[in-house]
């Protein structure tokens, strides 16, 4: 019974405290809250000039690029033609490559290995060679025939890359203006409307070139990537937009913070799927891993272009429209 | 708890769908060993054995696994002796009598309905086009039609044979061959190969352009169904009959050999001793020979005529038969002799080894993701409800685009699994924004603030659906696999899964 008493005694001087506490952070945050609103309302026109900058910088980068490398990215061999080969077994990726530089052209290497015990499991091998080639220089290289059971190939005629590229260049210029012309159908204003698609189309190109930048060698499938982007990039600018002018309940602020609440949940969620993906793809496809790095730095970009350019955008087309009336 | 018609359409769907993956029965409870190939003309062959089948049995011995089957062919012809080997499959009992191994390759019969593409089950895939001229659509719906019996001539059957054209008109055939690689792939797509007509060891003709055969009649007067009779049996046969065009040199060859042959007389009619025999590559085409009639002995024309019959249980049937006969034999005498060159611009071989990795460790990648994702859902919202029915939600949309992809045949190959995986993506965004919307705090029932949440998913919705369109016609045809299962997945999710999302939501909130 003695030992009760002070439990008793501790628990009924914590309670107050907790409840204190608890009080103070919320008072806390909604000063945070407060003062971030203030310096919100006071400079986010000021802000709009990150983006801007960032903008006029890549489409200056850009252009340099395209001056030196004739293209807006580095091509791998599924855009330019050429072989990958995969070979089963124990093959030192490093290698394969030093042995092989002059005789192939343009050899780059991989290893595929095991996830769990890292242990090497084949060599992927990409090559501007053509396919009977590489084949021949490999067989004489690691002295033994290469079949079906132990091999694979993957080759593309450079006439044919040529031609899908072109056409993934289109496909993605119309997805574009198709994705604009279903934002205008909803929204049917134009800024509002325009400010999501500049918001998209700021973040496919700051992805492209921070791909450039990190030297990345597309694909074919790191094209698709950029089409799915498209889609990732304007559903939380749609679900802004929405939040901001159907809603009629609340202060333009408040509407804000609840879209960035469940914006920025459904970003970093996608983001750390993405993340936890890659770190399993990349033990084995180049394909996959291409995909999920596009769509991680472009979910990364859409953070910042939602939340700054289009909040941006918005608020003071918002704001100003009230001014008028 | 009681339910709403969503949620009972999602639950009608997922049982729909796993029917579809599984099969009725379930195929992973079928026991035995499918049979992959069949080598031609082997005695294995001629008893019926075929690509397809299920062996279930060896002389009364079950087969459940390649190992079992192995284990007992092998044993078993060591004496070199020609011995009884009973092979039950699922329908039939063949018995064969041999003093070898069957010539057959099995494998493992696949736990569901769902088709790997090739990156994924290995295999083959080549893009042939003309070198140097365009086809038009209808060369193009020839070429596939010939390279696909050149490939059936040697014994390769499940093979896939299509053209396809893309964004920029350019016209090609797309060859698919699931499994092992033939050794000379290059060659039986990319040569032209070579035809010839033989009377006994003596060559008529042979295939290619100014070689023998000026042109076969396809259609028109000079090339159809002749007529159709009730056989004495019930059954009916069709005669058909096309012409063929010689040059000058072949016809005269064709005169000369025949001159010294002898006349038989049949019911049918009176033929020559020996038959008009046809090889590919030097292959003997066994059902293929044709008689020759009494009238060619010796006689120097450049217009033969070429007549068959097939029959079938009707009319109908015997009909058709005849016009596939018809269609294999010109094939084959066009085959010898395309105008043009192949050019073979893309050439896939697929080793079958690594597939089964991969797609271990998508399972895995997939259900790191997943448990990331809920992990984040309940740390946000509090709720072990909110996260589970969400994860719920998530399988189900898998399920379902698995389902469909089993139904229509769809071959999931990497691209279809990031499709999967784009959609699964938007699913869980989609879903937040439901939450979200139900959580917020006004004066709104909850289903007004639901249906404010779908507003928001079908603009997404559309946008994706618009913006995967164009994927589908670019690149001929190999980057569809994506944009179909994404398209799918995010119909599925608008329909189905998000609609019994937010009743779920409403029987969580409400409680």
């Amino acid at each position: 019974m003695v030992e009760c008493q002070p439990s008793k005694l501790i628990i009924w001087v914590r309670l107050p405290v907790g409840a204190y506490l608890k009080n103070k952070m919320e008072q806390e945050r909604k000063k945070l809250k407060n003062r971030i609103a203030e310096f919100h309302d006071k400079h986010y026109k000021v802000l709009l000039l990150i983006p801007l900058s960032l903008i006029i910088f890549s489409i200056i980068y850009l252009s340099i690029f395209y001056s030196n490398n004739n293209d807006f990215i580095y091509k791998d061999i599924s855009l330019t033609g050429g072989t990958s080969v995969t070979i089963n077994g124990e093959i030192d990726a490093n290698k394969l490559k030093q042995d092989l530089s002059n005789k192939l052209d343009d050899v780059n290497t991989r290893q595929v290995y095991d996830l769990i015990t890292k242990e090497k499991k084949a060599v992927i091998l990409e090559t501007k060679t053509s396919g009977e080639t590489t084949k021949n220089v490999l067989e004489e290289y690691l002295g033994y025939e290469l079949t079906n059971e132990n091999s694979s190939f993957e080759f593309t005629g450079a006439a044919l890359s040529e031609s899908f590229y072109k056409q993934l260049i289109i496909a993605i210029i119309f997805a574009f203006v198709f994705m604009a012309i279903v934002i205008f159908i909803i929204f049917r204003t134009f800024v509002p409307s325009s400010a999501v698609i500049i918001s998209a189309f700021a973040d496919m190109l700051m992805t492209l070139v921070l791909v450039d930048i990190l030297g990345i060698k597309m694909s074919s499938a790191g094209i698709v990537a950029f089409l799915m982007l498209i889609g990732y990039s304007v559903d939380t600018d749609i679900l802004l937009t929405n939040r901001l002018l159907k809603r009629q309940e609340g202060h333009l602020n408040e509407k804000i913070y609840s879209a960035f609440k469940t914006g920025i949940t459904m970003t970093l969620t996608s983001l750390v799927a993405v993340f936890f993906s890659l770190l399993i793809v990349r033990s084995f496809s180049i394909i996959l891993t291409q995909i999920f790095t596009i769509i991680a730095i472009g979910l990364f970009f859409d953070i910042f272009n939602t939340w700054l350019t289009n909040v941006s955008l918005l608020k003071w087309y918002i704001i100003s429209k009230g001014e008028s009336k | 708890m009681k339910f709403g018609w969503k949620i009972w359409l999602l639950i009608i769907v997922i049982l729909f769908s796993l029917l579809s993956i599984f099969g009725m029965p379930p195929t992973f409870l079928q026991k035995g060993v499918l049979i992959t190939s069949v080598e031609l003309n082997s005695t294995a062959f001629d008893q019926g054995l075929r690509q397809g089948q299920i062996i279930t049995e060896i002389d009364n011995q079950k087969i459940n696994s390649i190992e079992d089957f192995s284990g007992i062919l092998k044993s078993k012809f060591i004496s070199g002796e020609k011995i009884k080997t009973v092979i039950k499959t699922l329908d039939s009992e063949i018995i064969l009598y041999d003093n070898e191994v069957p010539e057959i390759t099995v494998s493992d019969i696949s736990k569901t309905n769902l088709k790997m593409g090739l990156d994924l089950a290995g295999g083959s895939r080549a893009l042939v086009k003309a070198q140097d001229i365009e086809l038009t659509s209808a060369d193009t719906m020839d070429l596939a039609e010939i390279i696909e019996n050149r490939l059936n001539v040697y014994g390769i059957t499940d093979v896939k044979v299509l053209p396809v054209s893309d964004l920029s008109g350019n016209n090609y055939i797309r060859i698919e061959i699931a499994g092992a690689t033939p050794k000379d792939l290059k060659k039986l797509i990319g040569e032209q190969g070579k035809f010839e007509a033989k009377i006994g060891n003596e060559t008529v003709f042979v295939g290619g352009k100014d070689k023998g055969i000026t042109s076969v009649a396809r259609s028109g007067q000079d090339a159809g169904i002749e007529s159709c009779q009730p056989a004495s049996d019930r059954s009916y046969f069709c005669n058909f009959r096309f012409a063929v065009y010689l040059s000058e040199e072949a016809a005269k060859r064709q005169a000369e050999i025949t001159s010294n042959l002898d006349v038989n007389n049949t019911p049918q009619g009176n033929y020559l001793s020996k038959k008009l025999d046809f090889y590919l590559d030097d292959k003997f085409l066994e059902d293929k020979s044709l008689l020759i009639s009494e009238g060619l002995k010796g006689r120097v024309t450049t217009q033969i005529s070429i007549e068959g019959s097939a029959s079938g249980e009707t009319r109908e049937e015997a009909y058709k038969a005849a016009e596939q006969e018809m269609k294999d034999l010109q094939t084959i005498l066009i085959t010898g002799s395309l105008p043009y060159k192949l050019e073979i611009v893309k050439l896939d071989t697929i080793s079958p080894t690594l597939g089964k990795d991969f797609i271990k460790y998508i399972l895995i990648a997939g259900i790191v993701a997943i448990a990331a994702v809920s992990i984040i859902i309940f740390i946000k919202y509090r709720k072990f409800n909110s996260s589970i029915i969400l994860i719920i939600t998530v399988f189900s949309e898998i399920i379902i685009i698995l389902g469909v992809a089993a139904l229509i045949e769809w071959n999931l190959d990497l691209l279809s699994i990031a499709g999967i995986i784009a959609t699964v993506g938007t699913g869980i965004d989609q879903q937040i924004i439901i939450l979200d919307e139900a959580k917020h705090f006004t004066s709104l029932s909850l289903k007004q603030k639901l249906k404010r949440a779908f507003v928001t998913i079908l603009g997404a919705y559309f946008t994706s659906l618009v913006s995967l369109l164009p994927l589908i016609w670019a690149g001929a045809g190999l980057f569809k696999g994506f944009a179909i299962t994404t398209i799918i997945g995010i119909t599925a999710g608008i329909l189905i899964t998000r609609p019994a999302f937010t009743d779920m939501v409403k029987l969580i909130e409400d409680k």
